[in-house]
């Protein structure tokens, strides 16, 4: 390959590392439970805490835990609606909302499924 | 020609028993089946892209437009199968995550393909003159699969995301699937590439009675 092809390669890839790193925030729609904390109507992603979901009569809201893998942080989440089918075993959760006192007050859930194909089990 | 009866019936079966032969799936049900379509249409525009960029080194190499022509040819319908992918990517969103659209990096990823490669016939039809929009689109071809294997391999995988990463093959390219669903994804993949190659030569054979009338 001529030299100047293998400059002009070099510096197509240069640019395109360059411009994922400075896309990196807004190619994804996720912010940290830290970022969220700061207020505005943000989407953070993480794990159901299992056993920690329960209906809160008080606000009439589903609540559970929310944990952030990187920095192990567990946020409260409160939704104001129907709980998601496949809601316990969703391997994530996205919650759409705003920080507010405390709680992330959802306005909206969607649940990552698990994504292994392989068919029902027998018995079912 | 017995290819294309073949095709009929191979194609035919693999819809039949999508939906009734098929195993659904433990959480997703029956929604999963559109898996069978969503895949291999996303893999099949992959393989556009890559044609595309083959002819375009081949035009470079020989100036011969008729690689200009194929390349051309390849990445309108690897835009028209990464649309299908987006369309059925987002139906199964909506049943499987609750949402149509929420620019997650794979839905954000795919958006961009399609910018780009909408870009590149743009590209092509602003520029009237053949062997400068043939040296013009191939070289923006080649520039925009780079792309490609990052936009669609590398993102998802990068980036937190809903989609999943490991349905089909793990890390170690091991396959996740069990033998049902194998038997009828794998299938369905050479369907949909045998019909990608077949709407290819087609176009070819318009492209080239079209510039006969012309004469």
């Amino acid at each position: 390959m001529k030299p100047k092809y293998i400059i002009a390669l070099t510096v197509v890839v240069v640019f395109l590392v360059f411009g994922a790193f400075s896309l990196k925030k807004s190619l994804t729609p996720y912010v940290s439970f830290a970022q969220a904390q700061k207020g505005g109507t943000v989407q953070i992603i993480g794990k159901l805490v299992s056993g920690t979901d329960y209906y809160d009569s008080q606000s009439q809201k589903l609540a559970f835990m929310l944990t952030d893998q990187e920095s192990r942080l567990q946020m409260k989440v409160l939704y104001d609606g129907v709980k998601p089918g496949n809601f316990e075993q969703a391997t994530e959760i996205v919650a759409i909302g705003q920080y507010q006192s405390g709680t992330f007050e959802a306005e909206q859930l969607l649940v990552k499924c698990p994504s292994k194909y392989q068919g029902l089990p027998p018995d079912k | 020609m017995w290819w294309k009866i073949l095709l009929l019936v191979g194609m035919s079966l693999i819809i039949i028993l999508t939906f009734t032969w098929s195993p659904p799936q433990a959480k997703l049900g029956d929604v999963s089946r559109i898996f069978y379509f969503h895949v291999p249409v996303a893999w099949v525009s992959v393989l556009a892209f890559l044609v595309a960029m083959l002819n375009s080194v081949w035009y470079l190499r020989t100036k011969n437009l008729q690689f200009d022509t194929n390349s051309g040819i390849a990445s309108k319908l690897g835009l028209l199968f990464t649309f299908l992918a987006t369309v059925t990517g987002s139906i199964f969103a909506k049943a499987a995550w609750g949402s149509y659209w929420n620019w997650d990096p794979r839905e954000t990823s795919l958006f961009i393909l399609l910018l780009i490669y909408g870009a590149y016939l743009a590209l092509r039809s602003a520029v009237p003159e053949e062997t400068k929009r043939a040296a013009l689109s191939s070289v923006y071809s080649i520039l925009a699969f780079v792309t490609v294997p990052f936009l669609v391999f590398v993102v998802p995988r990068v980036f937190k995301s809903l989609h999943p990463t490991d349905s089909i093959v793990d890390k170690n390219l091991k396959i996740q699937m069990s033998g049902q669903v194998s038997a009828l994804f794998f299938p369905s993949l050479l369907a949909f590439t045998v019909i990608f190659f077949w709407m290819y030569y087609l176009h070819q054979k318009v492209e080239k009675l079209s510039a006969k009338k012309e004469v």
